[in-house]
């Protein structure tokens, strides 16, 4: 006899994970994807997926050449972009893709969001995309500090001094946790070797390692539950997964390769910033001006400029904790506020990634 | 003399019996222009022989077309490596493809019953000469490479020659003995064209890919659901072919396009000896700069007191930067009185290092998020992101014997005094103690 709560424990496992529905038959022929007015919805993962392959090769070809010593990562970096052989293209296409995957998981998380994609019984689903959401985050902010140069360098010091800052708002004991959590993190008093060390390692080994088994789970529990409805009402057209939908997927990894391969083959990732930023790291100097995070930290970068720093804090955590327990807070949630919010959060987001900079100038404009 | 029976004579009666052959057999037995399919007495090696077969067949065929119709483009393209490697192997692979396919053609003829029955010497020599044809062509692949590259000027000239009525066989006299079988045995083929189950190349059914389909009326439902069952899974195999053969072929435009340029990211990188000296000598300049760090941190871990500067180099309007006890970054002033202001440079904001330029409030700037420092007191302006004031260091005067003069501590006691005139040439030192 089984006690009570593991039955009820283990019924709520097998709606999450039916693996009985792993058959050829539900995974392949009987798949379908629904034909409606959000169908390209369904498109972001997947492209998402083609730009974490990109990282992963590209990445690993950088490996060859890359050198992650504060005296010659720099210059690696420069030997890649100048000398060798399409170390340009290698490079850019890793930047610039590395930028596409951020976005496509941006539009992927909010699309599932307003299609309420993340309902029972696909909680595990919305789980495991916000943590490879997290991650690719932790990507962008280890891989950003590697070249070692200036505006890496000072970057990642302004980020981890404001981990530190959170500690004036905590109570007691716990106010000296931040800072050591930075510690952790720098692995020395400031950001130096240590810290270098420390980033190639989780950028290079230990992140993409716990990416593969989140991606894992996150894909399997795709595949177990299909393609979510998306709508209120069951679309009246459905295509099949293998080969039509499939077929369409492929093709849109096609264009979007070619794009991305163009655009790294003719632009730089770093002619949107004045030059001087990419010089090597100089410790003895002052920090240049127009020290800024990559555009996807934009979003929590100018609300840090703009407001007392508990507040941009407050909204983190919650915001945070929000995406990770959407599932249940929205449990009851209907399909159209559920687009409001998401709407509201894209307007968010597009206004302070493009504008951010004028609206700091607005208010803070001239300075003191 | 046997060249020219070969390269003259026979390509003649070869064309003659393509033209003339074909021609009076469309006339008398049109309906004979058929491949003589047997497919009905067997399909599952037909399958594997064919399908190899006529896709590589095809593809083999349009390339040498193309090199001898088109020579001057062609070789402009083949004078790219990429695309000269590209040609040849997809030609290699597709003339193995005709190999095989025809191996297993002369097979299934010989082991089959049914198919025994109606096999004709003709049949069986059809496939042997296209055997001797492929063989040889991979022949001269596999040992003459780049064909691509050279046939079309070495052979042309000949065909061209043969073609206008003005052979010359001169060019053909150096040629490797399977270059030549190659050629002749061609002109066997063409011969042998009208008289075997070939023509059925020129019955190519291009009405087939427009005609609008047949539609069949069928007199029991159930057959009729059946039937659009079937044509529904058809129709999805039809797209399916025809999507794979695009993305097939997109994939192999993007290879072409792309792969070669992360092959050479791999191989050794060719620098020219200027090249390698500046490479190497900013190296060397990086590894100095950190050495240098490197003994400023054991100097802090291993002495009492640090040399900051000579009095004399400070300046009341440009700090200088040097590092403290903790490797931290700090600036060193002149205030009026020619006594040493060392304050801190890390911004207590945010740790960004603060510029080392006063302006005319006596204030330097945090570049990062706009903060002003008084230099003298460390407090930031009303209303920056910084709220606490740079902290101040304690420092020491030496005179040029090393003898102490004046000390402060962080919190502003002084000991001892100085003359002004000492000032000037004393030596500004950060000390251990107050660190």
């Amino acid at each position: 006899m089984r006690p009570d709560w593991l039955r009820r424990g283990l019924d709520y496992l097998s709606e999450r994970l039916p693996v009985q529905k792993m058959s050829f038959e539900s995974l392949v022929t009987k798949k379908v994807v629904p034909v409606h007015r959000m169908s390209w919805a369904y498109y972001m993962g997947g492209l998402a997926l083609l730009f974490f392959l990109i990282q992963l090769v590209t990445g690993v070809f950088l490996l060859f050449y890359y050198q992650p010593t504060v005296s010659d990562a720099h210059a690696s970096v420069e030997y890649i972009t100048y000398y060798v052989n399409s170390g340009f293209l290698v490079r850019n296409l890793h930047t610039w893709s590395s930028s596409c995957m951020i976005l496509c998981l941006m539009v992927h998380a909010l699309t599932t969001f307003a299609m309420k994609a993340f309902a029972r019984p696909r909680e595990v689903t919305w789980l495991t995309g916000s943590m490879l959401l997290a991650l690719t985050f932790a990507f962008g902010f280890t891989g950003y500090l590697l070249p070692w140069h200036q505006i890496a360098v000072n970057a990642t010091k302004v980020v981890l001094q404001s981990i530190e800052e959170a500690g004036r708002y905590l109570p007691g004991a716990l106010s000296g946790l931040p800072t050591y959590v930075k510690e952790i993190i720098q692995g020395e008093a400031s950001v130096g070797q240590a810290t270098l060390s420390r980033f190639y390692a989780l950028h290079v080994v230990i992140l993409p390692l716990l990416f593969f088994g989140v991606l894992g789970l996150h894909l399997l529990c795709v595949q177990l539950h299909g393609m979510s409805q998306g709508t209120d009402t069951p679309a009246r057209r459905s295509e099949k997964f293998f080969p039509i939908f499939m077929l369409k997927d492929f093709w849109l990894w096609g264009v979007a390769f070619l794009v991305v391969f163009v655009l790294a083959y003719c632009l730089p990732f770093e002619s949107f910033y004045p030059y001087p930023l990419f010089e090597p790291y100089d410790s003895l100097g002052s920090t240049p001006d127009g020290i800024k995070p990559e555009w996807y930290f934009y979003f929590i970068y100018y609300p840090l400029e703009l407001l007392p720093f508990w507040v941009v804090m407050l909204g983190q955590t919650l915001g945070g904790a929000a995406l990770f327990m959407t599932p249940w807070i929205f449990k009851n949630t209907s399909r159209k506020v559920l687009g409001i919010i998401a709407t509201l959060v894209s307007a968010y987001l597009i206004v302070i990634t493009i504008f951010g900079h004028d609206i700091y100038e607005m208010f803070k404009g001239g300075g003191a | 003399m046997f060249d020219l029976l070969i390269f003259v004579a026979l390509p003649y009666v070869a064309l003659l019996s393509l033209v003339v052959g074909s021609w009076v057999r469309y006339r008398t037995h049109a309906f004979s222009y058929s491949s003589l399919s047997t497919q009905f007495l067997e399909d599952r090696w037909l399958l594997w022989a064919s399908a190899p077969w006529h896709a590589g067949i095809i593809v083999v065929l349009l390339g040498h077309l193309a090199a001898f119709a088109v020579p001057g483009w062609w070789t402009a393209f083949m004078a790219t490596p990429a695309f000269l490697t590209v040609v040849e192997s997809v030609g290699l692979l597709c003339g193995w493809m005709c190999l095989g396919g025809l191996v297993i053609f002369l097979v299934r003829r010989f082991v089959n019953a049914r198919l025994q029955a109606v096999t004709t010497l003709a049949d069986v020599l059809v496939v042997l000469v296209l055997m001797a044809q492929v063989g040889t062509g991979l022949a001269v692949a596999v040992n003459h490479r780049w064909g691509a590259a050279w046939a079309p000027g070495a052979l042309g000239p000949y065909l061209h020659g043969v073609l206008t009525l003005r052979p010359d066989v001169s060019v053909l006299t150096d040629m490797p003995p399977f270059v030549k079988l190659h050629i002749a045995s061609a002109w066997v083929l063409l011969a042998m064209f009208p008289f075997t189950r070939l023509v059925h190349v020129l019955s190519l059914p291009l009405r087939y890919i427009t005609r609008a389909p047949q539609r069949v009326v069928w007199t029991s439902s159930r057959a009729s659901v059946r039937f659009e069952e079937r044509a529904a899974t058809d129709n999805e195999r039809r797209l399916f072919l025809r999507a794979a053969l695009s993305a097939g072929a997109g994939v192999a435009l993007l290879s072409m396009g792309t792969l070669d340029k992360f092959f050479k990211y791999f191989l050794k990188q060719d620098l020219t000896e200027d090249e390698q000296a500046h490479l190497l000598s900013a190296k060397l300049r990086r590894l100095k700069q950190t050495a240098e760090e490197r003994e400023l941190e054991l100097e802090r871990m291993s002495r009492d007191a640090i040399l900051v500067a000579p009095m004399a180099e400070l300046s009341t309007t440009r700090g200088k930067y040097f590092i403290d006890y903790q490797m931290r970054p700090a600036l060193a002033f002149k205030d009026a009185e020619g006594l040493p202001i060392v304050i801190s440079a890390k911004c207590t904001h945010l740790g960004c290092t603060v510029g080392q330029d006063v302006d005319a409030q006596g204030r330097i700037l945090c570049p990062c998020h706009v903060s002003y420092f008084d230099i003298k007191t460390g407090q930031p302006n009303l209303g920056a992101p910084a709220k606490e004031a740079l902290p101040r260091l304690g420092w020491a005067l030496k005179d040029g014997n090393g003898k102490v003069l004046l000390v402060q501590d962080p919190s502003g006691g002084r000991e001892g005094s100085a003359e002004p005139g000492q000032l000037a040439t004393s030596l500004l030192y950060i000390l251990k103690r107050y660190a």
